[in-house]
Formats: structure tokens, sequence, C-alpha cells
């Protein structure tokens, strides 16, 4: 007899073996708090949204903002704006939808693609806010340099003891190194919690895709 | 309070539940966590039954609920070392059909399907309830000739433990 037959057998055999759990143990249960990976997502990503609009909110009222502000244009500022708002409640919508989509009575494999494309969508928005501001800020930073009186004495000074080129390449890589410490703190991030919530799902998915390959 | 529908929930729960201890037993190895799984997999199936509209079975409505829980969203709260008591405790044998090589045998069985990871878990668990092929093909997501394929390796694989 093949093994998993031999286990079949003993498998009924013992099929009313386990210790009953009550109806009342059973009403307990439901009131108790689920630990599932998709309510962590869920609450994670609400957090991600949450952040970045406390971020943009209190940005616009500090000083060194509208010290910034105060070298672009009116429209510009009106344009990103927009543009930053826009950005949120497409992912937003695009998260809710996706997260609608979750649901245990589906197949395996769906369930697990609905889960990761959730996950995806929020991730993503980090990406294109981070990807974003980063490009915003390359280009304050040039404004900055040319309009700034202060930088703008600075590269004066330099100028006439002929070490520009230094001052060049300290202010350049200053704003890399500034760039590289934000992206590396974000992708620290993403890989401890996600690497910690998806990473048996991920597993998982990658067997079942392999099994159709 | 307990409304209707919770009455009605928490009886076919109560009459269903070794479906779910079956489930639990394959992908938990201890009681605490086994424990665990059952209260998550209650959970799941109670914030699911709203949806159940009973043109399907509730076994077979919860099957998919449970084993969705045990491979996809479950976390396991912390490392469990594997209790071979547990074990034991579950295999309650009636000393009359006392057969003690077929029972060791079993029990490295057991053992030997513990190693399988949580998809090809899965398929045992199906294969054991005697799911035909296009069921299982059709819960995991996949087409039913690899579910065959897959079966077959997976028995391949048992022996393999089984017999290093």
């Amino acid at each position: 007899m093949e093994e998993l037959d031999l286990l079949k057998k003993d498998w009924k055999k013992n099929q009313d073996k386990f210790p009953r759990v009550s109806e009342k143990e059973i009403y307990a249960m439901l009131h108790k708090n689920s630990t599932s990976v998709v309510k962590w997502i869920f609450l994670i990503s609400i957090c991600e949204f949450a952040f970045f609009l406390a971020l943009t909110l209190l940005l616009s009222d500090n000083s060194n903002t509208q010290m910034v502000e105060s070298y672009l244009s009116q429209y510009a500022i009106y344009g990103i704006t927009v543009i930053d708002y826009g950005i949120m409640v497409y992912f937003f919508c695009q998260f809710y939808i996706n997260y609608k989509k979750i649901t245990t009575t589906d197949q395996v494999k769906n369930l697990m693609a609905n889960i990761l494309k959730t996950r995806k969508t929020v991730s993503n928005y980090i990406f294109v806010k981070i990807g974003f501001v980063i490009t915003l800020f390359i280009i304050l930073f040039i404004i900055y340099f040319n309009n700034e009186p202060q930088i703008l004495a600075l590269r004066h000074d330099a100028e006439e003891h002929g070490k520009i080129a230094m001052l060049y390449l300290i202010y350049f890589a200053a704003v890399v190194i500034f760039i590289i410490v934000i992206a590396f703190v974000i992708w620290l991030f993403y890989k401890l919690i996600y690497g910690m919530l998806l990473k048996r799902l991920i597993k998982n998915y990658n067997e079942l895709k392999k099994i159709d390959l | 309070m307990s409304s209707q529908l919770e009455t009605s929930f928490v009886k076919q729960l109560q009459e269903n539940q070794n479906l779910i201890h079956k489930i639990c037993r394959l992908y938990t190895n201890s009681e605490d966590a086994h424990k665990d799984l059952f209260q998550e997999i209650t959970i799941q199936l109670w914030k699911a039954f709203p949806q159940f509209r009973g043109d399907s079975k509730f076994t077979t409505w919860a099957y998919r609920v449970g084993l969705n829980t045990a491979i996809t969203l479950y976390r396991k709260k912390t490392k469990t070392i594997s209790t071979i008591e547990f074990d034991n405790k579950l295999h309650k044998i009636d000393q009359d059909e006392y057969n003690y090589e077929e029972e060791e045998h079993i029990k490295l069985l057991y053992q030997a399907v513990q190693q399988l990871n949580d998809i090809e878990k899965a398929l045992v668990f199906m294969y054991l309830e005697d799911k035909d092929y296009s069921e299982i093909a059709e819960t995991l997501g996949i087409s039913e000739v690899n579910a065959r394929v897959k079966m077959n390796r997976i028995k391949g694989k048992l022996k393999n433990i089984l017999n290093p």
C-alpha cells in the first residue's frame, strides 16, 4: 500500500479524536483579535498614508518651507500641491479597491496575488512620492544655489580664491549624501517590516506559481 | 448578546469543527499553535460568514477559508518546537488494535508530512480528505494536470524522507 494511502486510513480512523471545542469557547473566540497578515498590512498602509499626509500638512506651515517657497512662483506652488494630493488620492483609491478584493473564499493563488497587489500599491505610492520629493529637492537646491545671498557670497568668495570647483563638489556631495541616507532609511524600513510580514506569503506564492510553470 | 447569525454560525462550526482541527493538525506541531490557528480560522470564518449564502455546503466553504488562513493569513506567533508528545496525545491508540510496527510507521509518516512546505501540505490535506483533482486544482488556483504532477512528486518526496 502506498504511504499516503496508509496515512489516509489512519487519518479517517482518528478524525473524531480531537479534543472538542465547546460552543461557549467558540463564542469567546469570535471576539478575539485576529493576527492575520492582511490586518497588519491594512494598518501599516493606513499609517503610511497618514504619515505622508501629516508631513505635507506640517511642512506647509514651516518657516523654512515658506522661505523656499519665496523662490517659486505662486503658480508653481499650486501646481506642486495639486500634483502632490493628486498622487495621494489616486494611490489611496487604488489601495482601497485592491483591499476590497481580498477575500478568504477566493482561490489560494488569487488571494495571495490580491494581497501582494494591495501591498504593492502602497509601496508604489511611497516610491512615487519619494521620487517626487527628490525631484523637487534637486530643483530647489539648484534654485537655492543660484539665488540665496549667503551662498552667492560664498561662491563669490570661493571664485576669488580659485576654489569654486571645490565648493561645487562639496555642495553637490552634501546633496547626494543626503538623498542616499534618506533612501537607505526607507529601504531598511521596508526590508524589516515587509520582510517579516510577507516572507512566508511570498515564498508560498512563488511555490504555487512554480507548480504551473 | 448574540445575534441570530452568530448563533447559527457557532452551531454549524461546532458541528463541523473536526475539519478545522484537521487543518491545524497538518499546519502546526504543538498544542498551543494548534489552538492559536484554530482561533484564527474561526475568526476568519466568522468574518466571511455574512457572504456565505448556503448555496454550497458549510464544509466546502469552510475548507477554502480554513486553508487560506493556514497558508496565507496566519502568522505564527513564535517558532514552535515540535512536540512529539502532542502528536501522541492526538494519536490515541486503542489497546485491542495496537499494532506496534504500523503505529510507528504512521508516526513517521506524520513527521514526514510535517517537513513538507505549506503548499505541499495543502495538497496532502485535500488528498487525505478524498477531494478529487479538479477540486484541489480549483481551490489552489492551479491546473488539474499540474495538481496531479505535483501530487506524484510529493509522494516521491515523502518516500525520500522516509527512506533516505
